[in-house]
Parts: C-alpha cells; sequence; structure tokens
C-alpha cells in the first residue's frame, strides 16, 4: 500500500489548503440544506476555513523542505517555489478580502451560502491551477476558479449592470478558455506531452532550433489564455464592464485572485517551459505589454467611472507586471515584487469603494467621492495613499516595484520598453491623481457625508496602508522573498 | 554632526505629523508649533555652518541598506552648497510661517504640508546617491500639490496639473538616467552602486557620458526652469498661494540647478562639455525673454515669476561656463535669489491679503499710506535688480565676470538683463508706489504690522549683509567651485 501510493505520489498535504476549502464549503452546504444557522455561524466557519487555509499552506512550508521542488499524483500536482508563493498570495487574498466579501453576501440575504461558497469555491480551484504541474490539471483549477468568478458578478440579480457583467465575463471567458484548451490540444498534438516541466525537457531534447510550428501556436494559445485572465491588451475588454457591473464588494477579490494565480503560472511557464526559446517570444510578449500600457492610458485617461478607471489601470499595471515576466529570471522576481505591491493597492482601493458606494453598488461614478476629505479624513488618506502606490510615487511601494523592473528591463536592453512605460507613468500621473484632486483638494458644495466606518474596515485599510509605505520605504523582506522564488531557475 | 543631519529630516517630519493630530479645535496654536520647530532646523542649519562639512565637497557621512539583494544602499552626506541651500530653505520656511495670513495659518493641511515640503526639501539637499535625490525630488510633488491645489488661485487646476506633468515628465529622465548609471555601475562594482562617491570613480564612454548628461540635465533644467521649458513656471507662480510661491522661486527652482551641479557636472562632465554651449545660449535667451516678458505683465506675481526665468538664466549660464569665478557665482545667485525673490513674493503676498488683487494699474500711489512697505520693497527691488551693495550684484557680477572669458558675446548679451530687470522692477515700483492716489480703496490700506516686518526683515539683512560681505558667504562654497571647475579643466585638457 505504501509503495502504490509513493509511486503515484499521493500526498494529502500538497492540498491540503484545496481540501480545507472543499471543506469549508462542505461544512457550508450542509448548514444550509439541513438546519437553518444564523449568520454568525455561516461567518465564523467560513473565516475559521480561511485560517485553517493559511495553515495548510504553513504545512506546504514544511513539506517543499524535506521534498524541495517534487512532484505528486503521478507528475500532475506540483511543489515548488511559486506554487508556494502563489499560495500565500491567495491565502492572503482571501483574508485581506473576507471582510467585504463577507459584507456584500450578507446583504444578498438569500445568496449568503451561495455567495460564500462560490468564493471559497474559485479560491480552490485557483490555488490547484497555481499547483497544477499538467496542463490539464491547470485547465481544471482555471475552469473551477473562473466558472465561480463568473457567477459572483452576476449574483446581484436585480441590479441590470451585475448582468451584463455576468453575462459577458461568461462569454470571453469562455472564449479564453476555448483558446486555452485548443492550444493544450496543439501541444499534445506535437509533443505528446502535457506538463509544465515535460514541456521544457522535450524542447531541450529535440532542440530550441526543430521546435514544430504548432507547438509555438499551442503555447502562445496558451500563454493568451492566461492573458485574458490577467487583462492585458489585447483582450482586455472584459475588464471595465466586469468591474463596473460587478457588485463593488467582490471585486477586489475577483480581480486580485485571478491576477495572482494567472500571473504565477504565466512565470512557472515562462521560467520553467519556455526557457530554452524565451527569446523567440520577446516580440509577442513586447507587443502586448506596449498595447497594454498605450490602450489602458488611453482609455484610462477619460473615464468618469472610477471602477472602470481602476480597471484600466489594471490594464496597464498588467503590461508592467507581464514586462518584467518576459524578461529574465530576476524580471520574474521583480515582476512578482511588483504584483504583491499591486494587490495590495487593488484590494485597499476596492474595500474603500465599498466603504463609500455600499457593497452592493455597481457603477461608482468619480462625482460620488468629491469633497470625500471634509468629513471622511480616513478614508481619504489611505484611498490617496493607495492612488499614489498605483502612480508611482516614491515613499511608496509603487516606486520600489517600478524602480526594481525598470533596472531589470535595462539590464536587459530593452530600451523600448522602458521608454513607452515611463512615458505611461507620466500619463498615469494624470488619471491617478484626478480622484485625489475631487476627493480631497476641489472645493465643491455638496460633499459625501460622514461615513461609518467599522473598526474592522479600519483596522484592514490601515494595514494596507501601513503596507504600501512599509513596502516603499523598506522593501529588502519583500524582495528577498521574491528572489528566493526564482534562485532555482537561474 | 550625522544626528544633526538625520534630525533636519526627521524634525519636519515629525512637527507635520504632530500638526495633523493636533484637533482642529485649537487651530491658534498650529503656527507656533510650525515656527517653533522650523526654528529648531533653522537654528540646527547654523550649527551646521559652523561644523567641519560647511566648507568641504560633498562628503557621505552616513549609509543605510536599503535592498540588500540588488546591492542599493541610501547614502546622506553634507557639503557647504548643501548647507547653504538647507539654510536657505530652513529660512524660507520659517519666514513664510510667520508672513501668512490667518486663513492659512489656522489651515492643519497648510502648515503640515508647508513642513512636508521642508521635510523633502531637506532631503534632497543631503541626499549622497542618485536614488535617494530622486526619492525626495518627486516627494516635493506631493506637498506642493495640495499647497497648490487647495489654497491656490482661481486658475490653480489647470496650474498644478501643469506643474506636476511637467515636472514628473522629467523625472522619467532622471529616473531612466538613475537606471542607467545603476546597470553600468552593476557592471563594474558587481552591484546597483549609484552613490556620489562610486560614481566619481566610474569610468564612462564619451557616448555614456553624453547620453546620461542629457538624461540628468534634461529633468533638473525643467525644474530649474530653462527658456523653453520655462511654461510650467509662470502659471505656477502665480496660483500658488504666497508661502507655496516662496518656496517655489525660494527652493523649488534651486532643486534643478543643485542636481545639475551635483550629479551632472561632476559625473558626466564629457556630456556637459559638449552640450554647454547650447545651455549657455538657451540659459542667455532665457534671460533676454524673460525680462522683456516681465516687462510686459499687467500683474505683478507673474512679473516676479518670470523675473524668476531671467535670474536662474544667470545662474545656468555661469554653470554652463564652467569656470571657477561663474560657478561660484551661480552658486551664490542661486542663495541671493532665493532670498530676493522669496521676499518679492511674501510682500505681494501681504498686498494681496489686503487688497485682494495683483494688477499692477490697480494700485498707484500705495507709498502715501504704506510707506514702510514702499521703502523694504524698493529695497528688495534693488536687491533684485543687483545694486552694488546688496546681494544680487555680488553673484550676477561674479556670473558675468566668470562667463565673459569663454562666452564673450552671450555674456554682453546677458549683461543686459541687469537693466532690463532695472526696467521691469523700477516701472512696477513707480506705476504701484509713486505718484498720487488714484483709487480710494487704496488710501485706507494699512502697514505692515509687526508680524510681517518682522518675517520679512531677516531677509532683508541677509541682503544688506550678503551685498557688503560677501566674503562670508563665498567662503562656503570655495571648496566646491574649485572642485567642480577643476574637474572640467581636466577633461578639457584630456580632450
Amino acid at each position: 500500500m505504501t509503495t502504490v501510493s509513493e509511486i503515484l505520489g499521493i500526498n494529502y498535504v500538497v492540498i491540503a489548503p484545496t481540501l480545507a476549502l472543499l471543506l469549508t464549503v462542505i461544512v457550508l452546504l450542509f448548514c444550509t440544506i439541513t438546519i437553518s444557522t444564523p449568520m454568525y455561524v455561516k461567518k465564523y466557519v467560513s473565516f475559521v476555513g480561511i485560517l485553517l487555509t493559511l495553515f495548510t499552506i504553513f504545512l506546504k512550508f514544511g513539506l517543499f523542505l524535506t521534498d524541495g521542488v517534487s512532484s505528486y499524483f503521478t507528475e500532475k500536482i506540483l511543489l515548488d517555489e511559486f506554487a508556494l508563493v502563489g499560495n500565500v498570495l491567495v491565502g492572503m487574498v482571501l483574508l485581506f478580502t473576507f471582510n467585504s466579501f463577507w459584507k456584500t453576501s450578507e446583504l444578498i440575504e438569500d445568496k449568503t451560502t451561495e455567495a460564500l461558497i462560490l468564493i471559497l469555491m474559485s479560491a480552490s480551484g485557483f490555488l490547484l491551477m497555481i499547483d497544477a504541474e499538467n496542463f490539464i490539471m491547470l485547465f481544471i483549477g482555471l475552469e473551477i476558479g473562473s466558472i465561480s468568478l463568473y457567477a459572483l458578478a452576476g449574483l446581484n440579480r436585480g441590479d441590470q449592470l451585475s448582468n451584463e457583467a455576468a453575462l459577458k465575463y461568461f462569454l470571453l471567458g469562455s472564449l479564453a478558455s476555448c483558446i486555452f484548451v485548443y492550444g493544450i490540444a496543439l501541444i499534445y498534438v506535437s509533443l505528446s506531452i502535457i506538463g509544465v516541466y515535460e514541456t521544457s525537457i522535450a524542447i531541450s531534447f529535440i532542440g530550441p532550433d526543430n521546435v514544430p510550428l504548432t507547438t509555438f501556436i499551442g503555447l502562445i494559445l496558451i500563454i493568451v489564455g492566461l492573458l485574458f485572465k490577467v487583462a492585458a491588451a489585447p483582450f482586455q475588454a472584459w475588464a471595465p464592464d466586469v468591474y463596473q457591473g460587478s457588485p463593488t464588494g467582490y471585486v477586489g477579490y475577483m480581480a486580485t485572485v485571478a491576477k495572482v494565480s494567472s500571473f504565477i503560472v504565466l512565470a512557472r511557464l515562462v521560467a520553467v517551459s519556455l526557457t530554452f526559446i524565451i527569446d523567440q517570444f520577446d516580440l509577442f510578449f513586447g507587443a502586448v505589454v506596449i498595447l497594454s500600457v498605450l490602450a489602458g492610458a488611453l482609455f484610462a485617461a477619460n473615464q468618469t467611472d472610477l471602477k472602470r478607471l481602476i480597471a484600466y489601470s489594471g490594464v496597464i499595471q498588467s503590461g508592467f507586471i507581464l514586462s518584467g515576466i518576459s524578461s529574465g529570471v530576476y524580471g520574474i522576481s521583480a515582476s512578482t515584487f511588483y504584483l504583491i505591491t499591486y494587490i495590495i493597492q487593488l484590494i485597499g482601493i476596492f474595500t474603500v469603494f465599498s466603504i463609500i458606494s455600499g457593497q452592493l453598488s455597481s457603477d461608482f461614478q468619480i462625482s460620488n467621492i468629491s469633497g470625500l476629505f471634509k468629513e471622511n479624513k480616513f478614508i481619504t488618506i489611505t484611498f490617496s495613499i493607495f492612488m499614489l502606490g498605483l502612480a508611482g510615487l516614491p515613499l511608496t511601494s509603487g516606486f520600489v516595484s517600478k524602480f526594481i523592473l525598470i533596472t531589470n528591463l535595462w539590464s536587459y536592453e530593452r530600451y523600448i520598453l522602458v521608454t513607452v512605460l515611463m512615458l505611461t507613468t507620466v500619463a498615469g500621473f494624470y488619471f491617478y491623481l484626478r480622484p485625489i484632486w475631487v476627493a480631497a483638494v476641489e472645493k465643491t458644495e455638496n460633499v459625501v457625508e460622514k461615513i461609518q466606518v467599522k473598526n474592522s474596515d479600519k483596522l484592514l485599510l490601515g494595514l494596507l496602508a501601513a503596507l504600501t509605505i512599509y513596502f516603499g520605504l523598506l522593501p529588502d523582506t519583500l524582495v528577498n522573498i521574491t528572489r528566493w522564488m526564482v534562485e532555482g531557475y537561474l | 554632526m550625522i544626528s544633526i543631519m538625520f534630525s533636519l529630516l526627521l524634525v519636519p517630519l515629525f512637527s507635520a505629523l504632530l500638526i495633523f493630530l493636533i484637533p482642529n479645535s485649537r487651530k491658534e496654536t498650529f503656527r507656533p508649533i510650525g515656527i517653533a520647530f522650523s526654528l529648531i532646523t533653522l537654528t540646527q542649519c547654523v550649527y551646521l555652518l559652523f561644523g567641519e562639512y560647511a566648507k568641504t565637497e560633498f562628503t557621505i557621512l552616513s549609509t543605510f541598506q536599503w535592498i540588500q539583494s540588488y546591492g542599493i544602499n541610501l547614502h546622506f552626506g553634507l557639503s557647504g552648497m548643501s548647507t547653504l541651500l538647507l539654510l536657505l530653505s530652513s529660512l524660507l520656511v520659517f519666514v513664510s510661517l510667520l508672513s501668512i495670513g490667518k486663513d492659512h495659518s489656522e489651515s492643519k493641511g497648510f502648515v503640515g504640508s508647508l513642513l512636508m515640503l521642508h521635510f523633502a526639501i531637506n532631503g534632497v539637499f543631503i541626499s549622497g546617491d542618485l536614488i535617494s535625490l530622486f526619492i525626495f525630488f518627486e516627494a516635493l510633488l506631493i506637498p506642493m500639490y495640495f499647497l497648490m491645489g487647495i489654497w491656490g488661485g482661481e486658475n490653480r487646476r489647470y496650474a498644478t496639473i501643469k506643474f506636476i506633468l511637467y515636472t514628473v515628465f522629467g523625472s522619467v529622465f532622471i529616473f531612466i538616467g538613475t537606471v542607467y548609471t545603476a546597470v553600468l555601475s552593476f557592471g563594474v562594482n558587481g552591484r546597483l552602486a549609484v552613490d556620489f562617491e562610486t560614481l566619481s570613480s566610474l569610468s564612462l564612454l564619451e557616448s555614456q557620458s553624453k547620453t546620461l548628461f542629457l538624461l540628468f540635465t534634461f529633468g533638473f533644467l525643467i525644474k530649474v526652469p530653462i527658456f523653453p521649458l520655462h511654461t510650467w513656471l509662470p502659471d505656477a507662480h502665480v496660483e500658488a498661494p504666497t508661502a507655496g510661491s516662496i518656496m517655489l522661486a525660494g527652493v523649488l527652482l534651486k532643486v534643478g540647478a543643485y542636481g545639475i551641479l551635483r550629479v551632472s557636472i561632476p559625473f558626466f562632465t564629457e556630456g556637459f562639455l559638449a552640450y554647454k554651449n547650447l545651455i549657455a545660449i538657451l540659459s542667455v535667451i532665457g534671460i533676454i525673454y524673460g525680462a522683456i516678458v516681465a516687462i510686459a505683465q499687467i500683474d505683478i506675481k507673474k512679473l516676479i515669476a518670470y523675473s524668476s526665468v531671467s535670474h536662474m538664466g544667470f545662474v545656468m549660464l555661469g554653470i554652463s561656463a564652467g569656470g571657477f569665478l561663474s560657478i561660484e557665482g551661480a552658486i551664490i545667485q542661486m542663495i541671493n535669489h532665493g532670498i530676493t525673490a522669496g521676499a518679492l513674493f511674501m510682500l505681494v503676498g501681504f498686498i494681496y491679503e489686503r487688497r485682494h488683487t495683483r494688477k499692477i494699474s490697480d494700485f498707484g500711489g500705495v507709498k502715501i499710506s504704506m510707506p514702510r512697505y514702499a521703502a523694504i520693497f524698493l529695497f528688495t527691488s534693488f536687491a533684485s535688480i543687483g545694486l552694488p551693495g546688496l546681494n544680487g550684484f555680488v553673484g550676477e557680477f561674479m556670473i558675468l565676470m566668470g562667463s565673459f572669458n569663454s562666452y564673450k558675446i552671450l555674456t554682453s548679451f546677458a549683461a543686459f538683463g541687469v537693466v532690463l530687470a532695472a526696467i521691469y522692477m523700477l516701472w512696477a515700483y513707480q506705476r504701484m508706489f509713486t505718484g498720487p492716489i488714484k483709487y480710494e480703496e487704496n488710501e485706507s490700506l494699512s502697514d505692515l504690522n509687526s508680524r510681517e516686518t518682522a518675517s520679512i526683515a531677516p531677509l532683508v539683512l541677509l541682503m544688506l549683509f550678503i551685498g557688503i560681505y560677501p566674503n562670508y558667504i563665498e567662503s562656503f562654497v570655495i571648496q566646491e567651485a574649485s572642485f567642480l571647475s577643476d574637474t572640467i579643466a581636466m577633461f578639457k585638457d584630456l580632450k
């Protein structure tokens, strides 16, 4: 028995986070369909479930220390540095967005449990996706995660924008999934393999110059499928509508979790599978990066809806992160640093939005925050810190991440990319400072009234803003973590 | 000395945070607290003046490990020029806190932003490497954004965004330059070391030196500002509140020239030699153009703003001539212009508070109702024109004398700037202060009260002191100016 399970590589610790989330979901489901459970029980169950997930992620570190990089379940699940960092990030996203998505779910009274189940399921899916070694496993994880997100976008049935968002997200997301599966099929057809490591072994075996065209097309299609999830141009069209339409309390979670897992998978794909042929993808990645930052900056400049503005800013940030991922191993570490600081700011911004406009609201006009500073000093200050962080002003983490990233790009002699990215940064100051202007600087008659902020929200916002400043002043720890992540792939 | 250097950063930061924590019900305490803390900083700067680093070249005194895995450290240090500029900025913060009216001094945000600005400015002048220089250079923008945006004039939105976008556009070039230097330094030292000591030992190819000089200097020249890049300045000065204008003209413009003297010239000297003629031509155009446009202004604040373009042109002419005397003159002119332009903006602020107009034609005969004000204004105008015996003369004379060897024709043109300055300043004085009182609103104007007199007095005394005894201020910059001119001469000989 032992030998069989050893040969198969069955190890429940490695998928323990996914299992913990599933367990929580089952408990929640049980609570709903059998006995009527008070709200607070559901809250504690889901919160304990998230804490349990974090604990099991901690256990995976122990496994990694003894086993090192290794694969389990007949080479379907992989435990490496990317998986660990990705797991921690997804866990952190769950923890930080818990406050928002719990309150939103509480408001959708008859669907509270459904919403929680959808969120926890999507997290389990994305965890599986991060852990996957096998492309099929990757696809399964991606689908579990994404389908829950489609439903989450449309959870507020009464809201027309929410329905629109869900439908658009679903249709375009399914198309992306089709492309993704087609890519896997092409790789399987040309090389008869479906694994992350297998691909790199096969490519090194046949030689980088003899890689068949079908493999290239397959790899590009897989990457396109992932780029769709991170809303990089020209695959960004869904993002503004989905961000705008979805219930505000959920957008922070939806946006960050998909970005984190897709970027981690993309980074592993580039660092492992494409490592011998990465220079042949330079043009593709370069085009996507330039398109993303230009399209994002152009569209963001004239948005009046703040959620759309953040969506287009997300397109720009995706371009930035992608530029690092496609330029060398240290570029990947710089991108991961960028990603972490970016999701901290993103979660903070959406927490602020949901506090101001209510959890279930869909569109969020810039006029909604006019004169915010007068009565709501704390919210405005934290919001300004997040916006300045996105703009990349020194003393915030945004500057450090941009600095490390650009230094890497420059040392790889990508001068055109650097120029375009830096020009976008200048343009960014125009539209990132505008909300601050409206909220804090402009004198206006109808100011936002005093909003009661719960202590938990205050704590969360304070923590996120403090992290934004902390990583701007003392980035050493986080840089070291991201360097550790890529050290084995030099 | 090191602890004093850091308290120059921490005291303003701490005082700003303190002001933000005081409840609004005690708003009369904001100004005294701000003044007390800026006095502490001022005292420390005066102490630095007698310290061992007040007459030296830039010396790195302290190093912080910032990002270890990239080998990036932050460095802080002092030099003669830094000490003088620190003193100037502390003095200007102190007097502008003293001079602002009640509606500004009782606003938490205003006093706090001013102190935050002080923090960032001090940071710029003690930075010992490109990264911390860039960090503080950009950090200047946040308090300026709020000062101009919230308390600015009618057209503040346009002016603020223009100011921010111009500066950020320039700083992008500085940023790319920093990254480029860091990568080059990585090739030599194995880490991204960009402190000023490592940079001076970095040997660059001529093409690299030229590129880097262009990148850095372009960013700094926007801040100076030099002729075609100056258009943000009049808008920003006019729309900013009085204290904002004082800081903008007094210190922020110097940050650009400081950057060129600290970074562009000593480390990228070959680039400097290649482009110095261009800079000299542009700065002389700026001198003449700024002065001519100033003559045509109907708004006294705009007039002083354009006069800044003209005066900073002198600084850039002195720097680009590259001789010992001209560089020394440029540094002294930086200090002098900070004092006089700060004083002029403060004076304009005083009369704006009383009359709520800045149009020159709305005044006339003000000398009768405000004799003390008129006297101080005339005195400051003379200093700004460069009357011998006052501070403006010292710097401009040294610059013109020092540059004449290198640029005979250009310097002759630049000398007309002094004449033009006399035209626009004295003509404005004549229209505003002399003759009979034209409008009856001007009859009841009250003269400067004791607080306002006290806030302008230190500046007036300094104008006189530097004018009479320029040796004292010169002694602080001799070392640095000779170092810079020696570097330039050495590279010239190599060619």
